[in-house]
């Protein structure tokens, strides 16, 4: 791990590396959305990503479980470079759940069938065990009461929960949040990020995109700011909403706090 | 009452003098019309044509002692269908008898109308045991908690069990088929056929191998650029041309079937591709990042909210296919429309413009299959509606 100068870039949580992103570069057509991110995300950390719209934090976090293919650089996932081979990539998706900003719930399931989806057609668990342990996820983000219900029948802030039991359901290793309650009514935003910090104090790996500063400097262990592609300036939330070093950083936070 | 009647007509039907005069035009004329058609069906029309040939609309050269066959065919059929029928209702918690029947309306008013045309108990009693048995097994179907692969097994195998019926042991091959049974049968085994040919072709069309997206494209833009008439005509007189040398030529009937289905396939196809297309990317990705492979992305995620999508749309087409199958009379199959043809020149009937009565019935039957269709999709698309996004 040469490339990392800084003393902040290093992993925190038990310090042992779960993702390591290695001048990792993305092109859309002739537009750049990541221009060489190092990051490094030990495991049971907790990072929150936050940076101006566009700035490709969304992208970065995409390109951890192949949503979106890197065109240059390494990105290694519990121990697999990603790289063409689906295998591969199947194997780590196992590893690494991910909730998006709109929910994207199979709407022709009920709660109950999203969650045991893929507990039973990847996993290969028996259908009692798959909704056994679904069950109790539910119970986990507090709404056992949807199992049986279609996602359109639920509110926005109980469909992104259903969405994180449904992540969990595969028992990953790491969890990644793109941006979970941007398309939340502001009153359902807490019960969404209360779940996710009961998911941070259990000592799961997560990366988290999101707007929300007060969550973030709650259960953050470390902060990237990303603006223009890069990774602007990494440190824990004492270091970053207190003593930004750099000139980008500084104005975000005028601009959201 | 009579307030409300005069308050809703003032409101609906004379609330000016150009809406006034719009009623009376209009009620004339659909009074006269209605006066018309039912004078003509009840008083007027000589339904002894009917009557006398009931047995060629139904089955037409079918061998009369044979006719045996159909019936079997017909309780196998319907004990396989009422059976299906259970199972979907047991599986979807809804769905009395009563409903059913209701739902089954129009049919039964046709085979009261053939039953009426027929004059025979025998025939009343052999119809009665069909029904009977449907909705026995339909009974059957919604106390059996079996699993959905037995349960498409056992109505595959009765499907498989009603055409041995017809065609196995010395039977009678699809070349003597005819009238409303030929219509049926290339109707359904049309729609049966042409669905899954349709969804692969679509998804075809979509696959990021070049070779088989250029393989389907051609396919489906050549045929939806053609007339049935011309698909048909191919099927009919230059399909031996395209067999290896030696093989013998399939009978005409299944030659217009191959056409019917690989004309309704393309149509399908692009239906279903429209289906695909409105299921957005995030779904795509949500199975993904679960580790689903692409293969169970869409066959779990991707298709189920795809058909259901275009529903509507797929059953037009299927009612299209169904009215469709009398094109295969350009071809000379004696199908509904065409025996309704040839029965007016019979020498009792001859030369006395009789086609009046024979295809004002052929046109009763048509409309009883596709209103029945149109309906059944409705109420497909609004159980599945269920949790709509």
């Amino acid at each position: 791990m040469s490339t990392l100068t800084s003393e902040a870039l290093r992993p925190g949580g038990t310090g042992e590396p779960i993702i390591q992103l290695e001048a990792v570069e993305k092109w859309f057509g002739d537009f750049q959305a990541l221009r060489g991110v190092d990051l490094v995300v030990g495991k049971q950390e907790v990072v929150v990503i936050a940076g101006p719209s566009g700035s490709g934090k969304s992208t970065l976090i995409r390109c951890i479980n192949r949503l979106e293919k890197h065109d240059k650089g390494r990105i290694v996932v519990n121990g697999i470079e990603l790289s063409d081979d689906i295998r591969n990539i199947q194997v780590v998706r196992r590893e690494v759940g991910m909730v998006f900003q709109s929910f994207n719930l199979f709407p022709h399931l009920t709660v109950l069938d999203n969650i045991t989806l893929a507990p039973k057609h990847v996993r290969r668990r028996s259908k009692s065990a798959a909704r056994k342990s679904a069950m109790e996820l539910l119970e986990r983000v507090r709404i056992p009461e949807q199992a049986n219900k279609y996602p359109g029948q639920l509110s926005g802030g109980q469909q992104q929960r259903a969405a994180i039991a449904r992540a969990l359901a595969m028992n990953p290793e790491v969890m990644l949040f793109d941006e979970p309650t941007s398309a939340l009514d502001p009153e359902m935003i807490k019960e969404v990020l209360d779940a996710i910090e009961e998911l941070a104090d259990s000592g799961m790996t997560l990366i988290v995109v999101s707007h929300e500063m007060g969550f973030a400097r709650a259960v953050a262990d470390r902060m990237a700011f990303m603006a223009d592609g890069e990774i602007v300036e990494v440190g824990t939330p004492d270091h970053f909403f207190e003593n930004p070093q750099e000139e980008r950083t500084k104005q975000f936070l005028s601009q959201i706090l | 009452m009579t307030d409300r009647v005069k308050d809703w007509s003032r409101k609906n039907l004379f609330s000016s003098a150009f809406n006034s005069v719009l009623t009376v035009v209009f009620g004339v004329l659909i009074l006269y019309t209605l006066y018309r058609s039912l004078r003509f069906v009840f008083l007027d029309a000589r339904w002894e044509i009917i009557d006398r040939n009931l047995t060629n609309i139904l089955v037409f050269r079918f061998p009369r002692d044979e006719l045996w066959r159909v019936w079997l065919a017909l309780y196998l059929f319907s004990a396989a269908l009422g059976f299906a029928a259970g199972a979907a209702a047991r599986r979807a918690g809804t769905g009395s008898t009563s409903a059913a029947l209701r739902r089954a309306g129009p049919v039964l008013v046709l085979v009261a109308v053939f039953l009426w045309f027929s004059g025979s108990f025998r025939a009343v009693l052999l119809t009665a045991g069909v029904a009977a048995v449907a909705i026995g097994f339909r009974a059957l179907g919604r106390r059996l908690p079996l699993r959905t692969a037995w349960v498409v097994l056992a109505v595959g195998g009765g499907i498989v069990l009603a055409f041995a019926a017809i065609m196995a042991f010395d039977g009678v091959g699809f070349e003597r088929w005819g009238g409303l049974m030929l219509t049926v049968f290339l109707a359904v085994a049309g729609i049966a056929i042409s669905f899954p040919i349709g969804v692969l072709l679509a998804l075809g069309r979509r696959s990021s191998l070049p070779g088989v997206r250029i393989v389907c494209v051609a396919y489906i833009e050549l045929f939806r650029g053609v007339p049935l008439i011309t698909v048909l005509f191919m099927g009919a007189f230059t399909l031996g041309f395209f067999l290896p040398p030696g093989t013998p030529t399939p009978s005409l009937e299944t030659r217009a079937l191959v056409a019917l289905v690989v004309f309704t396939s393309a149509y399908v196809a692009e239906i279903v591709r429209g289906g695909l297309q409105a299921v957005p990317v995030g779904q795509v990705e949500a199975a993904q990042a679960l580790g689903l492979s692409s293969l169970k992305t869409t066959r779990l995620i991707v298709l189920p909210q795809a058909l259901r999508a275009v529903i509507p749309a797929l059953v037009g087409q299927f009612i299209s296919l169904f009215k469709d199958t009398s094109l295969v009379a350009t071809i000379g199959l004696a199908e509904l429309l065409n025996v309704s043809q040839i029965i007016t020149g019979q020498p009792d009937f001859v030369a006395q413009g009789l086609v009046f009565e024979t295809l004002i019935f052929a046109a009763f039957v048509y409309w009883v299959g596709s209103y029945s269709m149109s309906r059944e999709s409705q109420r497909l698309e609004r159980r599945l509606g269920v949790g709509e996004r």
